[in-house]
This record gives structure tokens, sequence and C-alpha cells, in this order.
């Protein structure tokens, strides 16, 4: 997959293959500096997760000796693994439901002719614009009434962590910019052999697609992961209680042991490295995949 | 979803087989068909986003208009709370909103006679059906405000009740509500006008000779008679409120001026956009005399334009200044932290994309600072940038020779500080971001640059390489290929990423917030943090709704411009 | 292709969690899921066995025992209620007269939302299962942490405003009370309190702290009384003593102008010239330094902020003096990033302030830095904040349990429980579980040796009585906020402190105004 990307030889008429190739040479040198500075942090935290108390508070960069007994205590200390499963459930539920939803009104965005088009777009973008903080109210409003006019419980319960969150109208918009980018012309052959938009949709636009709904599901999962004050908000047992509260939690009670705040930011952060390791290889796939058009 | 139903409904299009109803026949029911799939596809979106994304936004439009302390139900204040915030400015800008939806209901119509005039048909007609509907969708926007007290005050009621009961009574509470004056009586008057909109629509569809435009036509028309009654009623509110005002000033022997500072403050813009429009003619112009004259009359414009304008920080002395410097510390935070965010991202990911090594690693590598929860990545960040002489970055200026810094302790405009160090004084106006808030959006760059770089990734990716052969063939170098291929085709993820960037930096909360110090003196408070303390801390939920409004219009005018500056630049292939 | 992603969704679903059970490895869940299971399982078979007791009943009788054992505790409740519906005279029955009369806590479920996590919340929850199982009205107590105080302020105001149930019972501070008030939330405890059946008799109202007892009565909202201590915690000067010793002092300060002197002999002694006394960014820290010069930031009759007085001004200038650089080049004072705990156990500084309910961290701080260093920990200690009037006064705070108003007999059994709580033994319990203080003085005698053990601890205790509080005005949080930039601009920027002390003075007072505008009052 590699060789499939840019360009793939210079120029046959200049053979200028000279002894050290600069723009190589450049592009990596950019390329390590952004890793140095994406990394530097992680490293400091790594290293100072593994510090104890005098070191982790004097100008030391790195542990006379690891000390690994600070991830078991912070482990042991903050219980994480019950909040782990909450948020796990909490994410996979968000972004099944938004990687469906949004697939489908994005194609109506950007494939489909109707009344209202721009109307509702941009009704779908100002809600964005609202900051957050002032529509914790009236949503807990929304889930406390929906609980009481619906069958379904919400309050301390997966529909009020995850349905608001279903539909966004960045999920719709990205996907909306990639359906947009595919050639006409599939469509046209698509209607001639008799399909409809939801087959067009199943078959040609979703395989091609393949990219934006990963990351979409991707930036799903990591803003469910992320989120704090709505699900304390709306819970009211440690059953539906997420990471990030246990984090919050754990930070508070570890005080001035920063060292043991170190390893359970770290802590947290894992099983997000892990699901992104697995997601790695199909993100290449769907990302180095030659173009559509030509 | 019914998927069973769509292909049946769709591949009847194909046989010439007509089975469904007669409005679904046709080229029209062809329309209609997809319409009505359209918003099949959107009805789960519609409603997720229409009860968590509408409501807030509808919710705060009407606590903005009341005031009160910790109360959903609130006293009504009119413009009070926007007062409180902009001072008149609030007058001056509810005013201009309602020319503007005037402005651009003229637009529409004007577009409708355009489009008549070159068919040779008479719009007119479509009128009716569409006035009927405009003042359909007012009323049920008027239901919203006069439906909304009597649903706020059931949290009251139902004070004192066990879960059980509380479950019961809500739905007797709720139609209770909906049973007061003026509200089922609205909605059936909306009922009414929309079926007697669809009514006249169909019978003048069907007495008139078949055209693909009445849609259009119709959509133009309710949308300019919908825009007109908006308007009308800001005006009427803003007058008002301006009698009102008067009417105080009066009682309490103070003296106001208004509407002098609206016409001045108004004719200031007024002659800012001649000008604008004058200088841009001036290019065009054959002679370099006009050429000049122009210029000449676009700078005497703005002059005076300028004039006008120095007027405002009178209007808004009476403001709320925390949020003045809020707005300017949000322009800090947007001006720092996206263009960065944009260009970094735009430039690894173009360099990722090219034949080298360990690309899965640097991907991933870049992509950690996005992935880590920001509570975890705020705490880091506090010990990397702590301002005692152990933190890390402290102790890396040390070893390079240099004074610690007190970072995010640190009040002191970067200009100031880099003054300081020149020894010369900064003057207070030119004294920049705090290097406070220079960390946040250092954290900020940081954390969002590996995020642009995935979608710029999945974008590249999505760019045919024989684009790039073709180039090649001609002899184009990585620069011009870069310039005329990669830059074209990447247009659309860049106008996504630009637009949801201005959006995410404009109400930029969580970064700042995990960061805040007591020490940076509320110079890191941008507009998200202040309206959050007015609504969490204070209570204040009307005045928090006031200022989020506020805020939304000024997204809505930065987005606006963008995307008026991105047209024709977006290239979609 | 879409059953592609299904199948790798699916795969991701599995693959974590186990991974995520391999690295839990916790037992206990896994007894509980199995617990769990087994009652499903119990449930299903009840169920089906329902259906076919129409034919074969004695088959059904037999099943319906298995299920009737997955589900004894109902079974228990049952009977119990049944018991106490038939002599009415048992202990906890309903009032036959009085405000109270005919309300019956017996067998109330009453959740409290507090704000303690970690060790303290454990053994919290251990002394609610003890009531929980003795209690003899059957009140059940459901603890339950919900985030911070803001945090619970957040979901009780949601909760009223949309018409949820909140819990019972909440923690908050006294300004929070007020807000709570304005939406009349909450209960007012002087019916409780003064009841003839359920309240206390003045001999044991008595044995509260008063100044704590009555510091949530309302002037503002009729004298309303709206909030209950369960414990409080104290502004104080923690020292290293051995360092101080090392100085060549024998006792922590008591004047400020000893305070100085010795947090500028630590500055001396350090290497970098920069030591002593470790500023605290807290506007409570303004508060206990005024106190300590003998004045307040609140008017005589509580109404209006005064954050310009002469002792304010006194404190803040000696703050200032002590923070900047002197002629000789030592800064006695400076502001730390982060906690200030390891810079006193470390001896980079000799002094810090801060609330007393941070004595385990620092008696935590000042072992684990000996140990690391293989050395004898030095010796920590506690003190009043050094003061200009004869007796030190100090700067007493904590957040209270409050009783929301549900139902009648939820209020009553939520008070029954907050009695309970604050009565003298088991208060003493949570006492030495949070190491709060305590805020009945009846408690004292049941510390047995905690006193003992804890030599610091016992220190502070004896400053108790010296205590008096913040104001509590409804704007107070927002003020706070203004206190502490004012104080952080005077100590570290440097600032005026007359003219910077008269502003705060006049923002303060503005944002009170600005409040009860809003309130329309």
């Amino acid at each position: 997959m590699a060789n499939q990307a840019v360009p793939v030889t210079r120029e046959p008429a200049k053979p200028v293959r000279s002894s050290f190739d600069w723009g190589k040479f450049f592009t990596y040198f950019i390329l390590i500096l952004g890793a140095v500075v994406a990394i530097v942090p992680f490293l400091a935290t790594i290293s100072i997760s593994l510090m104890n108390l005098t070191e982790a508070t004097s100008q030391t960069f790195i542990p006379s000796t690891p000390q690994w007994g600070n991830y078991i205590q912070a482990w042991q200390e903050a219980d994480f693994s019950e909040f782990f499963f909450n948020s796990l459930q909490i994410a996979l539920i968000t972004v099944a439901g938004e990687v469906v939803f949004g697939v489908l009104a994005a194609y109506a965005f950007a494939r489909m002719e109707f009344p209202g088009k721009n109307l509702l777009f941009g009704l779908f973008l100002a809600t964005l614009t609202l900051p957050q903080a002032i529509t914790w109210v009236p949503n807990f409003l929304t889930v406390s009434w929906l609980g009481k006019v619906t069958p379904l419980q919400w309050i301390d319960n997966w529909p009020a962590l995850t349905i608001p969150f279903m539909a966004s109208a960045f999920g719709i918009f990205l996907l909306r910019q990639f359906f947009q980018q595919i050639p006409d012309e599939l469509w046209d052959s698509a209607q001639i052999d008799g399909a409809g938009h939801l087959r067009y949709l199943i078959q040609i636009v979703l395989p091609l697609s393949k990219a934006p709904v990963l990351i979409l599901a991707l930036f799903g999962f990591l803003g469910s992961w992320d989120s704090l004050a709505w699900p304390i908000l709306v819970t009211r047992s440690l059953d539906w209680r997420p990471i990030s509260f246990g984090l919050q939690s754990f930070l508070q009670e570890a005080g001035s042991f920063v060292h043991l705040q170190m390893a359970g930011a770290i802590i947290t952060i894992l099983p997000i490295l892990v699901i992104y390791f697995f997601t790695q290889r199909q993100f290449i796939e769907a990302m180095t995949r030659s173009g559509l058009k030509g | 979803m019914s998927d069973t139903a769509i292909p049946s409904q769709t591949q009847s299009k194909a046989t010439p087989k007509q089975t469904g109803l007669a409005i679904f026949s046709g080229r029209r029911g062809l329309k209609r068909r997809e319409a009505l799939l359209a918003y099949l596809f959107l009805s789960p979106a519609i409603i997720i986003i229409g009860l968590f994304g509408l409501f807030p936004l509808v919710f705060s439009a009407y606590q903005s208009t009341r005031a009160g302390l910790n109360n959903v139900v609130g006293r009504p204040d009119g413009l009070g709370q926007y007062v409180r915030a902009i001072d008149n400015l609030a007058y001056v800008l509810a005013f201009w909103l309602a020319l503007f939806c005037l402005v651009v209901a003229i637009r529409n119509v004007n577009e409708i006679f355009a489009t008549a005039r070159a068919k040779e048909e008479s719009p007119w007609r479509w009128l009716l059906p569409a006035f009927l509907s405009a003042a359909g969708l007012a009323l049920m926007l008027w239901l919203i405000f006069t439906f909304m007290p009597g649903v706020l005050e059931i949290g009251e009621q139902l004070v004192g009740f066990t879960a059980e009961e509380r479950n019961e009574l809500f739905p007797q509470f709720l139609a209770e509500a909906w049973r007061a004056p003026g509200v089922s009586s609205t909605f059936y008057y909306a009922l009414l006008a929309f079926f007697l909109s669809g009514l006249t629509y169909f019978l003048i569809q069907k007495n008139s000779k078949p055209t693909l435009r009445d849609g259009l036509y119709t959509g133009k028309w309710v949308t300019a008679v919908f825009l007109v009654i908006l308007a009308g009623a800001l005006i009427w509110l803003t007058f008002t409120e301006i009698q009102t005002a008067y009417a105080e000033a009066l009682e309490e022997g103070e003296s106001l001026a208004i509407w002098a500072q609206m016409v001045t403050i108004s004719a200031g813009f007024v002659l800012l956009l001649l000008s604008w429009l004058v200088w841009r003619t001036a290019a065009h112009r054959d002679s370099n005399m006009q050429t000049f004259l122009r210029f000449f009359a676009a700078i005497l414009l703005m002059v005076g334009g300028w004039v006008l304008i120095s007027e405002l920080p009178v209007v808004i002395a009476e403001g709320d200044e925390d949020w003045w410097i809020s707005l300017r510390t949000t322009i800090f935070y947007v001006i720092g932290a996206l263009p960065a965010e944009l260009f970094f991202g735009l430039v690894l990911a173009t360099m990722l994309y090219q034949e080298i090594k360990a690309k899965g690693l640097f991907r991933m590598i870049y992509f950690l600072p996005y992935i880590t929860p920001a509570v975890g990545a705020a705490a880091v960040f506090k010990v990397l940038f702590s301002g005692n002489p152990t933190g890390t970055v402290n102790i890396l200026l040390a070893s390079l020779g240099l004074e610690p810094l007190r970072w995010l302790n640190e009040p002191s405009g970067v200009n100031q500080l880099i003054g300081q160090s020149l020894n010369f004084t900064v003057p207070e106006w030119a004294a920049g971001p705090s290097l406070a808030l220079v960390v946040a959006i250092i954290f900020g760059i940081w954390k969002y640059t590996g995020y642009n770089v995935v979608f710029f990734l999945a974008g590249l990716g999505n760019i045919s390489r024989e684009y790039y052969e073709a180039a090649s063939m001609d002899g184009a170098g990585r620069w011009a290929q870069f310039r005329h291929i990669t830059l074209p085709l990447l247009s659309p993820i860049t106008y996504f990423l630009t637009i949801f960037g201005i959006i995410g930096t404009f109400k930029a909360f969580n970064t700042i917030f995990v960061l805040r110090t007591g020490a940076a003196l509320g110079t890191m408070d941008t507009a998200s943090l202040v309206i959050f303390d007015a609504f969490n801390r204070d209570t204040r939920i009307g005045y928090a709704a006031a200022l989020g409004i506020i805020l939304l219009l000024v997204i809505l005018s930065a987005t606006a411009l963008l995307d008026r500056f991105a047209k024709g630049r977006v290239f979609y292939g | 292709m879409s059953k592609k992603y299904i199948k790798w969704f699916m795969l991701l679903a599995l693959i974590v969690p186990m991974f995520l059970v391999a690295c839990g490895g916790s037992t206990e869940e896994a007894v509980n899921d199995a617990v769990d299971a087994v009652e499903e399982v119990a449930d299903d078979v009840a169920a089906e066995v329902e259906q076919a007791a129409e034919e074969v009943a004695d088959t059904a009788e037999e099943v319906m025992d298995t299920a009737e054992e997955a589900a004894p505790a109902e079974e228990e409740a049952a009977p119990a209620e049944e018991e106490a519906a038939a002599e009415d005279m048992g202990p906890c029955a309903p009032a036959t007269d009085g405000p109270l009369a005919g309300v019956d806590p017996r067998g109330q479920t009453v959740v409290w939302w507090h704000n303690h996590s970690g060790g303290r919340e454990e053994l919290l929850i251990e002394i609610i299962n003890d009531y929980n199982e003795t209690n003899e009205c059957g009140i059940t107590i459901e603890p339950l942490n919900q985030g911070g105080y803001n945090d619970i302020r957040d979901a009780v105001n949601a909760s009223i405003a949309s018409g949820e149930v909140p819990a019972a019972l909440v923690v908050g501070y006294q300004n929070d009370q007020a807000f709570y008030q304005l939406n009349d939330t909450l209960v007012d405890l002087n019916e409780y309190l003064n009841d003839p059946t359920w309240g206390l008799s003045a001999e044991e109202q008595a044995a509260f702290y008063q100044s704590f007892f009555n510091q949530s009565i309302h002037v503002a909202f009729d004298d309303q009384r709206l909030g209950f201590p369960p414990n409080r915690s104290m502004e104080m000067l923690h020292v290293n003593m051995s360092y101080l010793r090392d100085l060549g002092y024998d006792a922590p300060p008591t004047t400020p102008e000893e305070f100085v002197e010795m947090s500028c002999a630590a500055a001396a002694a350090s290497e970098s010239g920069v030591g002593g006394y470790v500023l605290r960014e807290d506007a409570s820290a303004l508060a206990a330094w005024t106190f300590a010069y003998g004045g307040n930031v609140l008017s005589e009759d509580g109404t209006e902020y005064v954050y310009n007085s002469d002792a304010t001004v006194a404190a803040m200038t000696m703050l200032q003096e002590l923070a900047n650089p002197g002629e000789d080049g030592l800064v006695c004072a400076y502001l730390f990033d982060g906690f200030p705990n390891p810079e006193v156990a470390n001896r980079n500084a000799l002094f810090s302030m801060g609330s007393s309910s941070g004595i385990p961290f620092y008696v935590g701080d000042f072992n684990t830095v000996a140990e690391e260093a293989g050395s004898e920990a030095d010796e920590y200690a506690v003190a009043a904040i050094p003061h200009t009037t004869a007796d030190p006064v100090m700067n007493v705070y904590g957040g209270d349990v409050m009783i929301v108003k549900t139902t009648p007999e939820q209020q009553l059994a939520a008070w029954q429980f907050v009695k309970w709580f604050t009565s003298p033994e088991p208060h003493a319990r949570w006492v030495e579980a949070s190491n709060y203080f305590p805020t009945n003085a009846a408690a004292v005698e049941y510390l047995g040796d905690y006193n003992e053990q804890n030599p610091v601890w016992a220190t502070a205790l004896d400053l108790l009585p010296y205590g008096i509080f913040e104001p509590q005005l409804i704007s107070y949080q927002s003020v706070r906020d203004a206190a502490s930039e004012a104080y952080l601009a005077i100590v570290v920027q440097g600032a005026d402190v007359q003219s910077t002390l008269d502003e705060l003075t006049e923002t303060a007072n503005e944002l009170q105004a600005e409040l009860l505008e809003e309130m329309g009052g």
C-alpha cells in the first residue's frame, strides 16, 4: 500500500539521483520533529508515573529506579475496572447510533433533493454553536420528561447517556463532504441497474466511504469516552458512571502524589490505545486506497 | 428503518407500472417521492438533533428574555439581559437583525421575480399558500413561547410527590399546561393554516399548467413571508423595549440617547460598507483618474465610518466588562490556535502521505494527544508547564540558561513579557494574550493537530494518484503538484475542518477549563467560561442564555463570512 | 462489506472487555456476576413455571419455592411492615400530636448525595451500613458519591426544574442553601430540631459548637435553618517542626512578626534564597488572615462585603512584603503550583496554609519523603494562624447536610438519620474515619485514644472553639473568585494593596447587588 502513495516516480527525463535526497531528509526532519513534540508530554507522563514522591517534586527527568508499583497502587485505589465497562458500553451504543443515523442523514443531504434542505442544514449547524454549559439543563429537562412519557427509563440508564449524542451535525457534515465527492456517474449507472437510494447507499457509497465512517466511529468513541459533566448529571448510581468520573475522583484522592495521578491517567488512556492499535490496520487500508475519480 | 418498503417504492419508478398514489406519479411525483425518502432518511437525525440540539437553542432564546435566579420559569425581562451584557448595542443589534431578515426576504422575492420573468410566468398565485404556511410556522414559533412557561412550571408542581406519583402526574400537568388559554388554540390555528396552505396549493397547482418551478416559488415565498413576520416581531420588540427604557429614564431623571446611538452606529457601518463597495469597484476602472477618485472616496467614507463607530465604546460602556474581555480572549485563542492546528495538520499529513518508512508509527504518535482524555492530558500539562522552577519546561529553560517562567500562573501579556526582557514597556492595549492563555493555546494545538492530520489523510486518500502521475509527466515539481492538485482537491476537507474549527475554538471550553488557574487572574476566561460561570456558579440562567445567544450570533457571522470566502474556492470535483 | 464491519465491531466488543477483565482481575465482580446470573436463571425458571402451573400444580409449587428463595429480601420486608402496622406503639411510631403528627418514617429509603470519595467514602459506607442494619425505624440510607459540591448542586437544581426526584439528603455549602431556597427546595430543619417527638433536647442541642450549629440559619429566608453540620474543617498553618527547630526556634509562630521572622530565616537558610511560606491562592486564606488580624470581610449587619478594612490591608501588606524580594534578596513567601505538602515535607518551605482536612496528606508526605530518603521523618505540626488578637481567631468551614423537600415520610426519615449521624458515638466514628472536626462537642469523649494517636490533629481540635466563619451571602461563590484574584494580584503581581482591596470591595458588593437584582428582590 505504501507504494501506491503519491509521486511514485520522479520525472523519468531527469534521473537526478544525487547521493543525498534533500527532500526526503526534510520530510523526515519535519515528521520526526512533529512526533517528538507530540510524544514528549507522553514520555514525561510515563517518566513521572514511575517516580517516587521526592523525584516527582524535584528537578528530575528520569526516575532512578522505575516504581512499577505506582501502577498497581493506582489501579487498586482507583478501582477503575467497573468504570471501564460502563464507558465501553456507553461508547459502543453511542457510536453505533451515530454511524447509522449519520450515514442516512448525510446521504440525504449529499445526494437527494428535498424542500427545506438548506434551512435544515443551517439549523443543524446552528445547534453546534451553543456553548455546552447552557445545554445541560434543557437537555436534562428533555431526558427527564422523556422518561416520564415513554416506557424507557432514561435517567440513570443508557438512553440518557447515549441517545442525545447519536446524531451529531458534525458527523453528518463530515460524511456529507465525502459523499459529495463520489462521482455522479456511479449514481447514474446504479439507476440503470434499477437500484434505489438505499441500495446505492449500502452497496456503492458506503464501501467507498470507509475512511470517513471509521473516523466518525473513532471520534464518536473518543468523545463519549471523554465526557464527564453530562454523565454525572444523569446518573444516579455507580452502574453507569464512566471512566472519566473514576479518573476525576482518583485525581482528587491522590492529592499531592503527582506520580500516582500520572499512573492513573496512563491507565485510563490504555484501552483507547488498544482500540486504536486494533483499528490502525483498517485505517491505513481505508485511507491509502486509490482515489475515486479518473 | 423500513428498508423493505423503500426499494419497492423506488423500483416502481423504473417499471412503468403506477401503483402509488396519484400525487407520487409523474415527474412531480418523482420529486415528491425523493423528498419523502430523504425525510425518512433524516428522521432519526431530525428527532435527535431536534430534541437535544434545537430544543436547547429555543430554550435559551426563551430564557434570554427572562430574569430570575436559579429559576427556569423566571419573570419576563424583554431585552434586559442583553442590555446587561452589551448595553445599548443590544437594541442596535436587534434592529440590524430585523433589517437583515428584511434584506434576505427582499432578495428572495427578487429571485422569484427574476426566475418568473425569464420563464414568463406569474409567481403571484403561489403567494397565498406560502403566506398561510409562513403564518403557520410563525404560530408554531409563538406556540413554543406560550407553552414553555406552563411546561417549565411542572417541575415545581411535582415537588413533594414520590417518583411513581410524579410519573402519573406529569402527563396530567402537561395536559393542563396544554389546555391553558392561548396554547392549544394557537396550535390548532397553526394546523388550520397548514391545512389551508396545502389545500390552496393543490387547487392552484391543479388549475395551472404543469411547471416544475412551483415548489421553488412556494419555498422562496414562504421564506420571505416568514422573515418579514420575524423582522416585524423583532422591530416591535426593540421599539417597545426602547420605549420602556426611555420611560424609566424619564422617571429617574436621566437622559438616554438610544435612538441617537442607533443612528450613529448604523450610519457608521453603512458608510464602512459603502466604502468597501467603492473600493472593490475601483480596481476595475479603466482610467487612472477614476481609480484614484474612487479610492479617495472610499477612504473618505471609511474615515467617516470610523468616526461614527468610535461612538461604540460609549454605547457599550455600561455592559459587562468581563464579557467583552472574554470575547477578546476568545479571539486571541481562535487566532492563536486554529490556523496553527490546520497548518501543522496539513503539513504533517502531506508528508505522511509520501513514501516513507514507519508510517503507522508516526500516525499513531500524532494521534496520541487527541485520544488522551482531557482531564489526564491537562494534569500532564500542568506538571510540564508548572510555574515552579522544578517544572519540566522550566528545567529545559534553565538548561538553556534562561530564567524560569510562571506559565499558567502568569497573567501578563506575552508582548509585555517580551518587552520586559528587552527592557522597554509595552502599553496595556498591546499586551497581547497572557502567557497563561498561550499555554492553553499550545495545549489546544498539541491536542488538535493530530485530529486534523487524520482528516487530511482521509482527504488525501480520496485524491486519485493519476492526477499526480499526469502532473509528473508534465514535469510539475512537488510544490507545483501540492499547489495545483493537493490543495484544491483537499478543499472540501479543509473547508469542513475550518468551519468546525471556528465553531470549536470559539466555544472552546474543556481545554481551557481544565487548565485555568486563579493566578492567571481571569486572563484565560474565554466566552464559554464566562457563560459557564454565569450559568453554573451564579445560576443566572437568563443572563447566561443571553450571552450564549450573543456568542451564537458571533460564531454564525464568523462561519457565514468564511462561507462567503470559501464560495467558489471549495472544489468538489 | 457491511458484514465485515459487524464482525469487526463484535470482535472489538469482545476483545476489549476480555482484556479488561484480564487486567482487572477482580474476583469480587466475577462472583457478583455469577450471582446475578443465577438469580436471573431463577427468575426465568419462576416465570416459565408460572405458565406450567396451570397444568401441573404440584410441580409449580415446588419451583415457586425456588423462585422465592431467589428473592428473600422482599419476603422479609413485607412482614416487617405488617408487624409495625399492627402495634403502632413501637419505637419510631408516628407522633400523635405536634406538627409532625402521623408522619411515619419507618421503612423509608433515603438517598444521600455526598461528595466523599476514596477511603473516606468506604468508611462512610461502613458507618451507614451499620445504621441500616441496626436502626429501629427500618430506614435505609443509600449513599452515593454524586461528584463534587458543584455537581451535586447542578443535579439538585436540574432535578427540581424537571420534576425528577432529587436525593432526600444532599451535601452542600451554606451559600448553596440560599440558591436552593430561592426555589423553596429545602426543608426548614427547625421544624424537626424542636419537635417534641423527633427533635433534640435543649441539652443535646447545647452540646454542639454553637457557631457551627447556628451557621445555617439564614436571615434572608426568615431565619430558616437550612442545613445541619456533620463536620467542619479549619484553615491552619502547617509547619515542619524539625526544620523550625533546626533554624533555632522551638515553637510555631503566634504573632505575624514571629511568622515573618521565621519565614525569612528559612529563606535565608535555603540555597536559592526562596523559602519560608508557601502562599495559598484561595479566598479562604484571605479571610483567615483578616480574621487573625482581628477583622472581618463582612459588615457588622452581615449584608455587605468589607474587604478593605484595616485588618485586611495590614495582613495583605505583610504578605506582599514577604513575597517580594527584600533588600537582602530573600523571598520569604512564594507561590507554588500544585499541592504545597511535599514542599513542606521536603524542607523547601517551612510553612504552608490550608485546610485541616489535609492533615493526613501531610502526614503521608512527611513519611513518604523520609522513607524515600532513608532517613527519619521530620516532625509535622499544625498551629493557629499567627494573630494580632489576644486569642487566635480561626476560619472554620465545611459543607452541611440538607434535607430536600420530598415526601413528609422521607424528610422525617432523613432527619432521623442526620440526628443519629451527629449524635456523639457515630459522630466520633465519622470524625475518626474522615479526619474532619466534630461539630458535636459530646463526640470528643468517644474519640478514645484517637487524640493520642494523632497528636497533630489533637492540637488542631483545641483551636476549634475559636472558630468563626466566612460570609454566606448568595454571591459568595463568585466573590470568592474575585477575592482570590485580588489576593494574587497583590501578593504576586505587587499591586497596590489599598486600591486593589477598595476595588475588590466594590466588585464584591456589585456582584451581590447584581444577583439580588436578578432575583428581583
